[in-house]
């Protein structure tokens, strides 16, 4: 009796029997730029009032990624199907074309959400170099899971 | 929104469990001499997980021997696969694993011609496997979907198991019993660019702790009678 007693607990504190993955987010690895100016050795945030930009993709039309009034920073794709990324961007009435190299690992979210991307940024230049006084490059990799603090890079104005 | 349901064994161990429960009868000891003897079983769960988990096959066998009054090292030796296509991906995973270990019984012999035991004990396992993924879609709705080659992997894992057993004689030399097993893995970055889905033996790699669970038929040869 005290075995079928001890039998019954121990199936009773089996583990759970429904093992249910879900995944309804979305992965996309994004870089996040901020302008900022800089006066005498000194960093501050920067807004421009009109900011374009559009992803220059091979074979496909350009499609609009921004066009916005009164913006500090911006959020693009990467395109994993190459080792770089350039853009159309305009800035008020000044247009550049930046590009931006990178390369290109995937990695593991969840067998429920498959695999996402992962970018190590290599640099950035601006074609016409007359939009951007510098740049910098603040964190080198970026994944598919997105936090709301991230910074990738500073476009100095 | 993308949902991948896994139902896992759960149902059928439960199910074993009851079995286990019917089948218990112990057998009344009417001689006083202990038998000695290798014992060998084959696991039976593995067979009814194939119905829970159709994408996962396994066979498992063991060995043990009474080397010492309540002390019974034990050797077990199995194969697990795992073969899934999914709409982001086709995965596969296969490979042999052994272990081996020490099970100590703590059932008081009132009798010693009885031969059921309640043991612990513990484990050490590895398997040497590999594992590929092909098919494999990166979704990216502006620049387009990247859709690498084939990747494939060799590695062994590592891992220690805590052990609890419960094993009736059934009928002379023959045993009916299930083994639970607290599962600790070693070497969790075997492979950085992706989690096994399966570790032979041990189950996911996305896990550094699983539970695991045998029922197992066992015969003894009784070599030794005293």
């Amino acid at each position: 009796m005290k075995l079928r007693i001890l039998l019954i607990s121990i199936a009773i504190l089996m583990p759970g029997c429904l093992n249910v993955e879900l995944c309804d987010e979305s992965y996309d690895s994004e870089l996040v730029a901020r302008f900022k100016t800089e006066k005498e050795g000194e960093t501050a945030d920067s807004t421009v009032s009109s900011l374009t930009l559009y992803g220059i993709r091979d074979g496909l039309p350009d499609s609009l990624l921004y066009n916005a009034e009164s913006v500090s920073s911006f959020v693009v794709p990467l395109d994993p199907n190459q080792s770089y990324s350039r853009f159309a961007i305009q800035i008020d009435t000044l247009s550049d074309t930046l590009t931006i190299l990178h390369q290109h690992e995937i990695y593991l979210i969840s067998y429920g959400c498959g695999f996402g991307s992962l970018f190590f940024l290599e640099g950035l230049s601006a074609a016409n170099g007359g939009l951007f006084k510098r740049d910098s490059i603040l964190e080198k990799m970026i994944d598919a899971e997105y936090e709301s603090n991230e910074e990738h890079i500073w476009l100095y104005l | 929104m993308k949902v991948m349901k896994n139902i896992s064994g759960c149902i059928s161990r439960t199910l074993l469990l009851l079995l286990a429960l019917a089948l218990f009868s112990p057998l009344s000891g009417q001689d006083t001499l202990r038998t000695f003897g290798p014992r060998f079983g084959i696991d039976l769960a593995r067979f009814i997980y194939i119905f829970a988990e159709p994408s996962e096959i396994g066979a498992e066998v063991s060995a043990d021997f009474e080397i010492y009054k309540n002390i019974f090292p034990v050797f077990e030796l199995g194969y697990n696969s795992i073969s899934e296509s999914g709409e982001l991906f086709t995965y596969e995973a296969s490979g042999l694993y052994a272990r081996a270990g020490i099970d100590y019984n703590i059932l008081p012999q009132k009798d010693r011609s009885v031969h059921h035991s309640i043991s612990v004990g513990f484990r050490y396992g590895m398997s040497p496997f590999s594992h590929s993924i092909e098919n494999v879609t990166v979704s990216n709705s502006y620049w387009g979907d990247y859709q690498p080659g084939r990747y494939e992997n060799s590695m062994t894992g590592h891992w220690a198991e805590l052990v609890g057993s419960m094993k009736t004689e059934v009928l002379p030399n023959f045993f009916l019993g299930w083994t639970v097993r607290y599962k600790i893995l070693l070497n969790a970055d075997m492979d950085p660019l992706m989690i096994p889905e399966l570790i032979p033996g041990y189950g996911t790699g996305g896990k550094n702790r699983n539970f695991g669970f045998s029922y197992s038929i066992l015969y003894k040869i009784p070599l030794v009678k005293k």
